[in-house]
């Protein structure tokens, strides 16, 4: 239950600062995230050695005003859905997202913590497709609906 | 690759563009000028001898025997990607092909797949996947007065710029899927040649009879978006991200619902006429 109680960010993740947001990359996953302010903010503050009542005692000095503990573990738990901490050896219960945005109130001061991911495309997913009647080796290739026929989009 | 080999080739041709470096060998004698257009843009011939990719078209000769088709066949390396009675399909084949593996290849620049236009010295770059109206955007862009950067891609070098890549325009017919080309010229716009900073991207899809009522997006959630885009994010993940972090410093994104073209593409370019006071200001 450790890792709960002080979770640890991962650190086989590429990230790059965008004004106050952070874009993370899983290279194993090939997952691409977004971390608004908050979140980005908490999961910084995952070090290891940091319960969430400290950490949102430390986000609170940070941004000057109160953050309730129900943000962090909101953030801990939409970071840890996303695969950016250390995942636990024993499963941790979590907090609905109801039941946080209960506890934290309407008149939160920070900006709930929102992680948004995407799948990396290969190229091929990023490529255009191949139009009707076009020559393609599978249907993969094709715009939907169109399926590779005798080697033509159809 | 012996087998190709040893066969009779009439003409070659090594070329390197956007550091990728390939080579394009035919069987017949006075092809080669056909598939010259069909390169990606800037391209330069290359003398080395070795290159990364290496298509091979044996175009079918002879006389065809009763009931029997003859056909073209292209490969890449030893990998048969298209075989047809018709040559201009092979020949778009390896358009599409050579276009797309340097896309991928490429480590001096990250592709995107995504439509750009060039505006007041800025990039308008419309990310989307096939289907979204990109090219149906980029013309009706041109049709108001942008300069055309590419319908497919944009090329985004180490300090943030987008580069053209201003091939001809695949534009789909109405309720078909078929593409005709038509150039920026022949459209009545000019192609962009100065890499550019972006100043918009826009990130919409098409639905008919939608009414255009964009909202603006965080630079995290636009870099994210333009990621989605990204031909070589797997391959390439630390330049993808070091790129999209130059290339989206000054910028700002809208994200929509669009109908009809002209009226979204008047109001990308209001919007960023309006941008362009509010900086002078």
């Amino acid at each position: 239950m450790k890792e709960r109680q002080f979770p640890r960010a991962r650190v086989d993740c590429l990230s790059r600062e965008f004004s106050n947001e952070v874009l993370v990359y899983d290279l194993q996953r090939d997952v691409g995230h977004c971390l608004n302010s908050t979140a980005a903010a908490a999961w910084k503050l995952c070090d290891g050695n940091s319960s969430p009542p400290q950490i949102a005692r430390t986000l609170s000095r940070q941004l000057s005003t109160r953050v309730d503990e129900a943000v962090v573990l909101l953030a801990l738990d939409q970071l840890a859905a996303a695969h950016l901490l250390v995942e636990p050896e024993v499963p941790v219960e979590r907090l609905s997202r109801r039941v946080a945005l209960r506890r934290i109130g309407i008149a939160a001061a920070v900006a709930l913590p929102l992680v948004t991911s995407i799948v990396a495309p290969t190229p091929a997913q990023a490529a255009s497709c191949v139009p009707f009647n076009q020559l393609c080796a599978n249907s993969g290739q094709c715009c939907p609906p169109l399926l590779c026929v005798l080697n033509r989009c159809i | 690759m012996k087998k190709l080999d040893r066969l009779d080739w009439a003409e070659r041709l090594t070329l390197s563009a956007f550091g990728v470096r390939a080579g394009v060998r035919v069987n017949v004698s006075g092809l080669l000028p056909r598939v010259l257009p069909l390169l990606p843009p800037g391209w330069t011939k290359s003398h080395r001898v070795i290159v990364e990719r290496l298509y091979s078209l044996v175009v079918a000769q002879g006389c065809a025997r009763a009931g029997m088709r003859r056909l073209h066949v292209l490969y890449a390396d030893t990998m048969p990607v298209a075989r047809d009675a018709a040559l201009d399909q092979v020949l778009a084949a390896l358009e599409t092909d050579l276009h797309r593996y340097t896309a991928e290849a490429t480590s001096d620049m990250t592709f995107l797949h995504a439509g750009v236009v060039g505006w007041q010295g800025r990039a308008i770059v419309f990310p989307g996947r096939s289907l979204s109206g990109k090219t149906t955007l980029v013309r009706e862009m041109l049709r108001l007065g942008a300069t055309y950067y590419s319908d497919e891609f944009a090329v985004v070098d180490d300090f943030g710029l987008v580069h053209p890549f201003a091939r001809p325009l695949g534009i789909r017919e109405e309720s078909s899927y078929a593409q005709t080309k038509y150039t920026a010229e022949g459209l009545g716009a000019a192609s962009g040649v100065k890499p550019l900073p972006m100043g918009m991207a826009v990130i919409c899809k098409y639905e008919a009879g939608a009414r255009w009522q964009p909202a603006s997006l965080s630079q995290g959630q636009g870099a994210l978006e333009l990621l989605a885009n990204s031909f070589a994010v797997r391959s390439q993940p630390h330049q993808t991200l070091r790129r999209l972090h130059n290339l989206v410093r000054h910028s700002v994104f809208i994200k929509g619902t669009r109908g009809e073209a002209h009226e979204a593409a008047a109001s990308i370019l209001n919007l960023s006429c309006a941008r362009e006071r509010l900086e002078a200001t």
